[in-house]
């Protein structure tokens, strides 16, 4: 700690960098001669984003135009992995219900590690219809079944493979089991830029329980420049450690200091360089962290603030409940950076609570009762606010699960992996309202009719930020690479409005 | 480097679509290399892998594929839409369920068909049954023998040079010239010891002209013992390190796993040769005699070293033993294969030629000593380090102790009776002898009147708890014996233990299970190494001829066999791993996946030069970095170039040495060491963490002990370092993430540790100027020598004159304008400070005259300076 005989200087200089005078002064002083990485990396005005084969675009933050008029500007992905239990939440299967204790005639796609049996378990739960447009929704989503008007179900997911981890990556980074590739938030960040000055363009918030499988590679930036990499919030406050600067050096003498690291970074940069014509993309990224870093301290202090928002919407997201507190957090912290500029924000769970091996009765019913009210509550939120309209909301994991109980069938039974065929839902930005799409087979196990893909999915994502998949390049040693790169992908226009 | 199959498959189809397939200039399509590989992703499994191939249809073979099956030829060279493989494929009728051919195959297929379906070689007239192992896929170029490639001709000494320079000059490249001294200097340090020098031995260092000074100094770094805490790190991360179990909210903490820590940067300080390192790992039970009492230092080191094997989270009890068999061959593959057998844990790999069965021989290795069929937890692993001297003398101890309490017992009894007496003088006879008789009598001999007595006269149950309410003096004196007694037990040895995986002299038989399940075990499978890495594609068999004591022998056969010098997978990781800690990435960028799904070397040739090399310098590791030191490659500068960037972005070539951030561990220890704080002390039992009211975790009293002593709770990361990429090893880690964000920045801007090494910083700074003389010197001076000094002992050079004045300016604004008040840190007397324009020669001055002597400047501006110098992108970037 510094000596606090420097607290004569808060007196001089009250909330110096909120000043605004400072602000312009600090920025001043940082974007000096020579030009700074915020300052390069960071900007208002747009420019082009066309460039020559083989040539990427600009590796830095200032926005960008997208390649056609986008529907979505922003997006909050609810990430489910560990596999939600698609026929017990929000695919009804009938004949599986009727064929309950039966064999499966047909062959299992198993998983690996565990031991699905091949007899038929139909869903311990009822499913009823709701809203105008009638979706089926499982008696354990009651939240959800209050936005069926809002939202598209996606019925006929499918990665093909079972595992994980090979299916996370497909759904993040583009091929099945491949690591160090982008993800998708970088993708988003590098075609079309970070629209806020003053928190990173690409959030991820974590989970108490700890990060999902292959940790940090779900929001890598993977080949890319780290810029385009996602930040990570603790799962509780403080969301940013030491986000405070001590109050000694608080305002002016702070900004004294960060203009000064500025320019001996700066000058450090440039010998570097030699004749290139880029900076070391390393360097650069991490001097723009430090900026980014000044911004943050107020705005992200006041982007986490959620006693700004009144009881009415703390009780829309269950802020009131213990359940559903964690969570709920979580869904108003990432509305809230939405509304701040926030391009990409993605929730995560830890301990895997929707990979229901055993006892899917009892594990099912309670993480659903976590997170069902605070997911339905942000697209409700949304929409009153008018920013559905731009904002994607994404519901889903990497897989679902069986048809067929695992081990015996019992009271305590659960499913095993199935990426063959599971569910999602998708709301706003675009995305056509009061609707299901595509469908499984009669017991769910495969994807049966309009099969989508991780890649058609991403396709369709970015089509709505208004980039084309198959034009938004990074060449890495003269290669072409894209986030679909898995498969040819199709945009699934039918559920666009 | 591209990046596995589909990569490879994808950039092939795109080739074609630039280039018309009838040209010359497209490479012809052939079964072995481009179109089985598809047919044993999709197909094989039911048209070849089995005894009765569906439909009669076996694919296997191209041959195969035209003799056909129940539906006449599947093949038709030189006509896809007449063949019934293409035909059934693009139509999505087959692979029937939902795993189709993704259409950029199946228009290899088709192509490969219209060009005339070529075989590479002729193939047989008929194969063995199952899919076996091809040429093809012993060809992949991890499973290759390996043999010393022809060190390229040129103007380069230095055979890293000679491989490195010629792919640079094919593509019109060039080394950058070398790093200045000063920089060689410092990028050693870091490499090697995870510390930087300080300005004094650069200095040095930079007047020393003798011709042998790089190697004097390398010699030097790698003699330190620095180097093996560096080293240590790393190999600790892809064994999966850590001070707790990991099992879930608890995360208990594993009590003696440090041993084996010590025991690894002990190796590495010694440079233990490579093969010896990893047999004592996998075998060091089976090289140390039974029984384990009397054991000597050397000993116990030996047996600690076998913590490699117990590593994984987990299994305090019987229900997470299969897990942990399953994470123990995670790591073992990782580390020492470079492959990922995992998924043949159920079921063939699908891209790598590792068969189930290639997976339960690597289990029957371990199994013996993991054993999840009689499993043993932790505590039932710990051999004591008593010798039967220290035994002895704990036992006289223990006596002497038993004695004193004893004798102090007797006397709290003798006390005890005494009070009694003194309260029954309270009553008068002949209830007085009724109450003593009551009171001598035994619970169970009481009568009833007797037993009603006593619970009438509760102030009369006196014991040695209650003394004192009856005798104060008495019980204290009760009290001074048994403290006595405990502390003439001072001299007791402490009894340390140690981990070992070792066998109980019963061998299960390991079982391969179907589809992975421990409950389905079917045929049982002796000890082996992967079928394809032997020549005559039979699994190389590792059992031991004799069996050495309770032990197997297995895991010491298979640790010599490993390290033979020829296994194509064991060297060719190692080498990988060396290199990846040098410059930042490795030769082969996904150090633990060598196989399909992983990426290609980017020099493949030095990558099977340097496997050799290993062997060849007697697994010296020491004598390995020097080989990479004395290298232009390691040598040359961190500048870009426009041509350099444009032709090699991401540094695969090596154009230049990679920019990289310090790891977490080094940035602090860095931090700790150019303070002058770093407490140098080895070894021993962690650090112990702590949580903060916010959650986060911390070294209490900012400990300055180097990163690798801290305790490292799979739960609980320390904050600083968690945020700067240091693994948390649920399992594992094979190659650490670098993030770069704005938290971090956070950290380094507002978190407590920067901010108290800063003011530490300051307080060095200043003592060191007090020191110095300052007559005949002014103010600006002063403020010129402090700043100075600032650089040099965090950046480690004198500031260029842009520098310096940017500093000095920073150290004028940062002083504060008012009265110092005392120094709460170094406790100095109050002294009024001049205000800082009073230093500055030409400033407006409404004060007294300039004093005489300069004061120095203050230490909070002081500790601005250092602060921006610690975490510049100078300081935590490897130069």
């Amino acid at each position: 700690m510094y000596p606090n005989n420097q607290s004569c200087q808060q007196n001089r200089f009250p909330g110096a960098l909120e000043s605004g005078i400072l602000r312009r002064q600090f920025l001043g002083q940082a974007t000096g001669i020579g030009g700074l990485a915020l300052a390069s990396l960071i900007g208002e005005t747009a420019n082009g984003n066309t460039t020559k084969p083989g040539e990427n675009l600009p590796a830095n933050l200032l926005a960008k135009n997208p390649h056609f008029a986008p529907r979505a500007k922003a997006m909050i992905s609810l990430f489910m992995h560990g596999g939600p239990s698609h026929v017990d939440l929000l695919d009804p299967k009938p004949e599986l219900s009727r064929m309950h204790g039966k064999e499966y005639k047909g062959d299992v796609g198993y998983s690996f590690i565990k031991r699905a049996s091949k007899t038929l378990f139909g869903s311990p739960f009822k499913f009823a219809k709701h809203g105008k447009c009638g979706t089926e929704v499982s008696e354990l989503l009651p939240w959800a079944s209050r936005i069926v008007d809002d939202i598209c179900v996606i019925r006929s997911m499918h990665t093909g493979h079972n595992g994980h981890e090979v299916s996370i990556r497909y759904f993040h980074g583009g091929i099945a089991g491949v690591t160090g590739r982008p993800t998708m938030g970088s993708w988003l960040v590098y075609g079309l830029g970070n629209p806020s000055h003053r928190l990173p363009a690409y959030m991820v918030l974590g989970d108490p329980a700890g990060h999902p499988v292959d940790g940090a590679s779900n929001w890598s930036s993977g080949f890319m420049p780290p810029i385009y990499q996602g930040t990570v919030l603790r799962p509780t406050e403080p969301r940013i450690l030491d986000l405070d600067p001590p109050k000694e050096i608080r305002g002016a003498p702070q900004a004294r200091d960060l203009a000064f690291l500025a320019k001996i970074n700066q000058i450090h940069m440039r010998s570097n360089q030699g004749k290139a014509s880029r900076p070391d993309p390393e360097l650069e990224a991490r001097i723009a962290s430090f900026e980014l870093a000044a911004y943050m301290q107020d705005a992200a202090r006041e982007a986490f603030d959620l006693t700004q928002e009144s009881e009415y919407i703390r009780k829309l997201y269950g802020l009131d409940q213990a359940k559903t507190r964690s969570y709920g957090e979580r869904c108003l912290i990432a509305r809230r950076l939405v509304e701040r500029g926030v391009r990409f924000v993605q929730l995560f769970l830890g301990g895997q609570p929707w990979d229901n091996h055993d006892n899917l009765k009892g594990t099912l019913s309670d993480i659903c009762s976590q997170t069902d009210q605070p997911s339905a509550a942000l697209v409700m939120d949304l929409k009153q606010r008018g920013l559905l309209d731009t904002t994607i909301v994404h519901w889903g994991g990497e897989i679902g699960r069986l048809p067929v109980c695992e081990g015996e069938l019992s009271a305590t039974t659960g499913r095993d992996h199935n990426g063959q065929g599971f569910s999602i839902w998708l709301a706003g930005g675009g995305i056509k309202p009061g609707m299901t799409y595509g469908a499984t087979d009669e017991v769910g196990h495969r994807a049966a009719v309009n099969v989508v893909n991780p890649n058609d999915f991403q396709a369709t994502i970015l089509n709505q930020f208004g980039l084309d998949h198959s034009k938004l390049i990074w060449y890495q040693n003269g290669r072409a690479e894209q986030l679909t790169a898995g498969t040819k992908p199709r945009i699934i226009k039918d559920i666009l409005v | 480097m591209s990046s596995g199959l589909i990569l490879a498959l994808i950039s092939f189809v795109g080739n074609q679509s630039a280039v018309p397939s009838n040209s010359k200039n497209v490479p012809k399509i052939h079964f072995e290399t481009e179109i089985r590989p598809i047919l044993k992703a999709y197909c094989l499994d039911c048209h070849g892998g089995t005894d009765k191939p569906k439909g009669g249809l076996d694919l296997r073979l191209k041959r195969f594929a035209v003799k056909g099956g129940d539906s006449g030829t599947s093949l038709v060279e030189g006509n896809p839409s007449a063949s019934l493989l293409w035909e059934r494929m693009s139509q999505g009728d087959m692979p029937p369920g939902e795993k189709k051919v993704p259409s950029d195959q199946i228009a290899l297929v088709e192509r490969w068909i219209r060009e005339g379906a070529h075989t590479k070689k002729t193939e047989p007239e008929l194969l063995p049954p199952g899919l076996g192992i091809t040429e093809e896929d012993r060809s992949w170029w991890a499973f290759v023998p390996l043999k010393k490639p022809e060190v390229p001709s040129g103007p380069n000494q230095n055979p890293i040079d000679a491989f490195i320079g010629k792919k640079l000059m094919e593509k019109g490249l060039g080394f950058n010239p070398p790093a200045s001294p000063r920089e060689l200097f410092v990028r050693a340090s870091l490499v090697l010891t995870g510390i930087a020098p300080d300005f004094e031995e650069i200095q040095t260092f930079e007047r020393d002209k003798s011709p042998d000074r790089w190697l004097k100094t390398v010699d030097r770094l790698l003699g330190s013992s620095a180097y093996g805490e560096r080293w240590a790190r790393h190999w600790l991360d892809v064994v999966g390190y850590a001070d707790s179990e990991g099992d879930g909210s608890a995360d208990s903490p594993r009590d003696h796993a440090w041993r084996y820590r010590d025991w690894v940067i002990r190796a590495f300080n010694r440079d233990l040769p490579l093969d010896q390192f990893i047999q004592e790992q996998l075998a060091g039970d089976e090289m140390v005699p039974k029984p384990w009492t009397n054991l000597t230092p050397d000993q116990a080191e030996t047996l600690a070293a076998t913590g490699f094997l117990r590593m994984v989270p987990g299994a305090n009890s019987a229900d997470g033993a299969e897990q942990v068999m399953t994470d123990t061959i995670k790591v073992f593959s990782a580390s020492l294969l470079g492959v990922s057998v995992g998924c043949a844990q159920c079921h063939d790999h699908r891209y790598d030629p590792i068969s189930q069965e290639d997976y339960f021989r690597i289990r029957a290795i371990l199994e013996p000593a993991v054993n999840p069929g009689q499993w043993r937890v932790p505590g039932q692993r710990l051999i004591s380090l008593y010798t039967d001297k220290d035994r002895a003398k704990a036992g006289e101890v223990d006596a002497r102790i038993a004695k004193d309490m004893q004798k102090a017992a007797e006397r709290e009894s003798v006390l005890v009776r005494e009070a009694l007496e003194k309260e029954l003088q309270k009553y008068g006879e002949p209830l007085r002898a009724k109450l003593r008789e009551a009171f001598a009598a035994s619970g169970e001999k009481r009568t009833a009147e007797q037993n009603e007595l006593v619970t009438k006269h509760p102030n009369l149950v006196i014991s040695g708890g209650v003394l004192y309410q009856y005798n104060q003096q008495g019980a204290d004196e009760v009290k001074g014996l048994r403290e006595k007694a405990q502390a003439n037990g001072t001299d007791k040895p402490p009894e340390g233990f140690v981990m070992v995986m070792d066998e109980t002299g019963v061998i299960p038989a390991t079982k391969l299970f179907y589809r992975g399940d421990p409950r389905q075990p079917k045929n049982e499978v002796l000890p082996g190494d992967l079928a394809v890495l032997s020549p005559d594609l039979k699994p190389v068999s590792i059992a031991p001829r004799v069996p050495s004591g309770t032990s197997s022998g297995r895991r010491l056969v298979y640790a010599r066999h490993l390290t033979s010098g020829v296994h194509p997978l064991f060297g060719r990781v190692m080498a990988n791993r060396i290199w990846m800690h040098h410059f930042g990435g490795g030769l082969v960028d996904t150090p633990a996946e060598f196989g399909r799904l992983g990426q290609t070397p980017s020099h493949p040739e030095l990558l099977n030069w340097l496997a050799l090399e290993l062997p060849a310098k007697k697994w010296s590791l020491k004598s390995f970095h020097r080989l990479i030191l004395n290298s232009k490659t390691w040598q040359q500068s961190s500048l870009h170039s426009e041509l350099g960037d444009k032709l090699d972005g991401g540094d695969v070539l090596l154009h230049r040495y990679p920019t990289r951030r310090l790891e977490a561990e080094a940035l602090r220890d860095r931090m700790l060491a150019a303070i002058g704080r770093l407490d140098k002390a080895a070894f021993g039992p962690p650090i112990p963490v702590v949580e903060d009211i916010s959650g986060q975790v911390l070294v209490p009293d900012d400990k300055p002990r180097r990163s690798i002593y801290l305790q490292q709770k799979r739960s609980k990361p320390v904050a600083l370092l968690g945020a700067f990429d240091q693994p948390v090893n649920m399992v594992l880690c094979e190659k650490r993430v670098v993030a770069t964000n704005a938290p971090q920045a956070l950290m380094l801007l507002n978190g407590n540790f920067v901010h108290t090494q800063a003011n530490h910083m300051a307080t060095r700074i200043i003592s060191e100027l007090e020191k110095e003389n300052s007559d005949n010197i002014d103010s600006v001076m002063i403020l010129e020598r402090t700043v100075n000094l600032v650089w040099q002992r965090v950046l480690l050079r004198d500031p260029s004159t842009e520098e310096k004045a940017l500093s000095m300016e920073l150290v004028r604004s940062q002083s504060a304008p008012g009265p110092v008040i005392e120094d709460p840190v170094s406790g100095s007397p109050a002294k009024v400070a001049e205000s800082p324009k009073k230093l500055l020669p030409g400033s407006p001055s409404t004060g007294p005259a300039v004093p005489i002597k300069p004061k120095l400047p203050e230490k909070v501006a002081i500790a601005h300076l250092a602060h921006q110098l610690l975490i510049s992108n100078e300081f935590i970037h490897v130069p």
